[in-house]
């Protein structure tokens, strides 16, 4: 068995082997093997790609703009996914805009543990996926399997753009598969997760698995739900959900981020726009509650979508 | 001492919520069963809420002005406990909630069911009933060219009743198995237009009217004589022209008045009714309006009515009578207020009170089928009385 983390650091050493353009860097990401150990072994095998950064996002990000730009493939790591606001100048305005501005492409790939655990509370819990995919120029991944995490990252790599990676610290060591895949699906394109008839949950990253037990709950009552696991954030692949929605007429979007402007609202936008006349009910969104993210491990159950909470909120959707 | 609490009680089938007029009692009164304690009004009318029994208002909870969804507690009663016994209640004080809260969200029980949203919205705001389309069944309605009236024969296994697009399908599978026959042009026109129309609410009155003089005068005028409609067509352009408002459509909040009295009637042609019109009816003399009449009766029959001949009337006459019926209530056209109806002539005993008996005259019955939205059965009736007046003077149409 492969846990996600370890399918991370098995493309991480797949990318370092495979190609010298390809080094790692991050705050603790050498010897002490990454704030979650997703780096561990690499700096013993690789001791001249993958190297420890001193603690400022910022300079760590315009350090893998300034090599990219000469030619190499950097992985950036960043302790929390939270913390990579501290560096957004360069990701959003250096990284984001380089190949518009010069014709120079920008191949980084930014790693964001990303997402809740119980205890992490408002600093190392936070969704940032929705920030980075307002800006043109970025590419958001959302891996939500163990497969999708190795393939996904490596493909990353091979992106001549920049690419936000946001890998959920809740999958590391829960997720777990029998075997690394040799195949995948192209960035850009999501996957039914479950096939279904009544409704359909588009969702990604940790909560595909909360949407997967939800959709596993509502069989006893009779529906087959639909899941669409996203993958990639952004492009996002509207053709997947319209074409789920024209066999089930009911949409729910479920995200772990806030509510604003978020990918759920995207989702349920372009479903309004280019899919009314598929839709049997109004378009639904779960989303996390619009507050900080809670320390408790109670008050955070109640603030993110849970298996129930999706239940409940399906259960609406398919009364409406 | 016990205390019987005040509800809002339900004040009709749609009624979800009412508002607080005015209290006819201070807290402290001596008030008597089944008296009104309070006023209340609803979107359709003031009514007043009764006590429940005997005793002292202790309590009042509501406020005047403001809305309270049906079952709300506006107060309380005190009550004797021999009286509280008598009224099957315990002597143990009702438990009420902490005073002087604002109730506009205490109503128990199944709040899922009715809670309006909008202020004064007498329907729940999320019902999702029978007659809801989603955009997915209008869709593939418009696809197959169907209207919500085609779904009126599907029992719906939705949500509160609605019809599901499966629902659909199946219905649509179904017929498939019986025998299937195209609609000529000339019916969808006629239910399309009748679909329009019913989408008003529709009254009909109903006046008995003798066609003695009527039937007098068309012999005299042999052999070059007005059909019964005719005369119905005069009378009605004649009564219209002393007064044209009750020929006016209702726009918004509007009243849209006839420019010319052209009236329309009904021809019945091959699969549908066709309504020539006769242009400003008010201002040529029956006599003048035969050759006309006739024309017209003709064209449409061989449905070469010309478009300027058609369109545009202001109110139409059907004489349902020559298919024997008595007494129908028509559908006026759509962009029309008005339609008015001639039964069969039929034989009737009368009562003669200077011969002191029966004596057999003819009578019809004369329909006036109306948008109840312009106006109502009194001012429809007074129209209908002034054509059975006009109609009666046949020598005056």
């Amino acid at each position: 068995m492969i846990t996600y983390k370890e399918a991370l650091t098995a493309a991480m050493a797949k990318l370092l082997a495979d190609d010298p353009r390809v080094f790692i860097y991050g705050q603790d990401v050498g010897s002490f093997g990454g704030a979650f150990k997703v780096t561990e072994g690499l700096a013993a095998a690789y001791p001249d790609r993958v190297l420890d950064a001193p603690i400022s996002e910022d300079a760590i990000v315009g350090v893998a703009i300034g090599a990219a730009i000469e030619g190499m493939r950097p992985i950036v790591e960043m302790q929390f996914a939270d913390f990579s606001t501290c560096g957004l100048n360069q990701i959003v305005n250096q990284a984001a805009t380089l190949f518009y501005r010069t014709e120079v492409p920008c191949p980084i790939v930014v790693r964001l543990p990303s997402g809740g655990t119980a205890g992490a509370g408002p600093f190392h819990s936070q969704s940032m996926e929705a920030l980075y995919a307002t800006y043109p120029g970025l590419i958001v991944m959302t891996p939500a399997t163990v497969e999708d995490a190795y393939s996904m990252l490596i493909e990353a790599v091979a992106i001549d753009d920049p690419v936000l990676f946001c890998e959920h610290k809740l999958l590391y060591n829960h997720l777990k598969a029998e075997k690394l895949p040799t195949e995948s699906l192209p960035a850009g394109k999501a996957r039914v997760a479950r096939h279904g008839r009544d409704a359909t949950i588009v969702s990604y990253g940790a909560m595909v698995h909360e949407s997967l037990l939800a959709a596993k709950e509502l069989v006893e009552d009779g529906y087959e739900i639909e899941v669409i696991d996203l993958r990639t954030v952004k492009p996002l692949d509207t053709d997947t959900i319209l074409a789920s929605v024209a066999r089930t007429g009911r949409l729910l979007c479920v995200s772990e981020a806030w509510p604003w402007g978020g990918v759920a609202a995207e989702v349920v936008a372009r479903v309004c726009a280019e899919g009314f006349a598929l839709l049997d009910a109004p378009p639904q969104r779960l989303n996390a509650k619009d507050t900080p993210v809670p320390y408790h491990p109670d008050l955070w159950s109640a603030h993110r979508p849970t298996a129930s909470a999706i239940v409940t909120a399906t259960r609406s959707l398919l009364q409406a | 001492m016990a205390q019987v609490p005040i509800s809002m009680p339900q004040l009709g089938e749609s009624i979800a919520e009412a508002t607080i007029v005015k209290f006819l009692f201070a807290e402290g009164d001596t008030i008597e069963a089944d008296k009104d304690l309070l006023e209340v009004e609803t979107n359709k009318a003031v009514m007043g809420v009764t006590s429940p029994c005997a005793g002292k208002l202790c309590e009042i909870l509501a406020k005047e002005g403001e809305s309270y969804p049906v079952g709300a507690v506006l107060g309380y009663i005190e009550v004797s406990d021999e009286d509280a016994r008598s009224l099957g209640l315990d002597e143990t004080p009702v438990e009420k909630p902490r005073k002087k809260e604002p109730k506009r969200h205490a109503a128990p029980a199944a709040p899922q069911q009715v809670e309006p949203t909008v202020k004064g919205l007498p329907v729940p705001a999320h019902a999702a009933g029978a007659s809801y389309l989603s955009p997915r069944m209008k869709a593939r309605m418009s696809e197959l060219g169907l209207h919500a009236a085609d779904l009126a024969g599907i029992a719906g296994s939705g949500a509160a009743g609605r019809v599901t697009i499966e629902d659909l399908e199946k219905f649509l599978e179904d017929l498939e198995r019986n025998r299937i026959t195209p609609a000529s042009t000339m019916r969808v026109a006629v239910a399309d237009a009748m679909r329009r129309s019913a989408t008003r609410p529709l009254a009909t009155v109903v006046l008995p009217v003798r066609l003695d003089a009527m039937l007098a005068h068309r012999r005299a005028q042999a052999p070059h004589k007005a059909g019964p409609a005719l005369y119905g067509l005069r009378a009605l352009a004649m009564a219209l022209s002393e007064n044209s408002a009750p020929a006016g459509r209702l726009i918004g909040d509007r009243i849209i008045h006839p420019r010319s009295i052209d009236i329309g009637f009904a021809v019945e042609a091959d699969d549908g009714v066709l309504v020539p019109v006769i242009r400003n009816a008010d201002q040529f003399v029956l006599a003048d309006l035969i050759e006309r009449y006739d024309r017209l009766v003709e064209l449409a029959r061989r449905r070469r009515l010309s478009p300027g001949d058609t369109g545009g009337s202001i109110a139409t006459i059907t004489n349902y009578g020559v298919f024997g019926l008595t007494m129908a209530t028509p559908i006026p056209l759509p962009e029309q207020t008005l339609l008015l109806g001639m039964g069969a002539g039929q034989i009737v005993p009368h009562w003669d009170a200077t011969e002191k008996a029966f004596v057999p005259i003819t009578e019809a019955s004369l329909t006036l089928s109306f948008d109840h939205r312009v106006l109502d059965g009194g001012a429809a009736g007074r129209l209908l009385r002034r054509i059975a007046e006009l109609f009666n003077k046949p020598e005056d149409l």
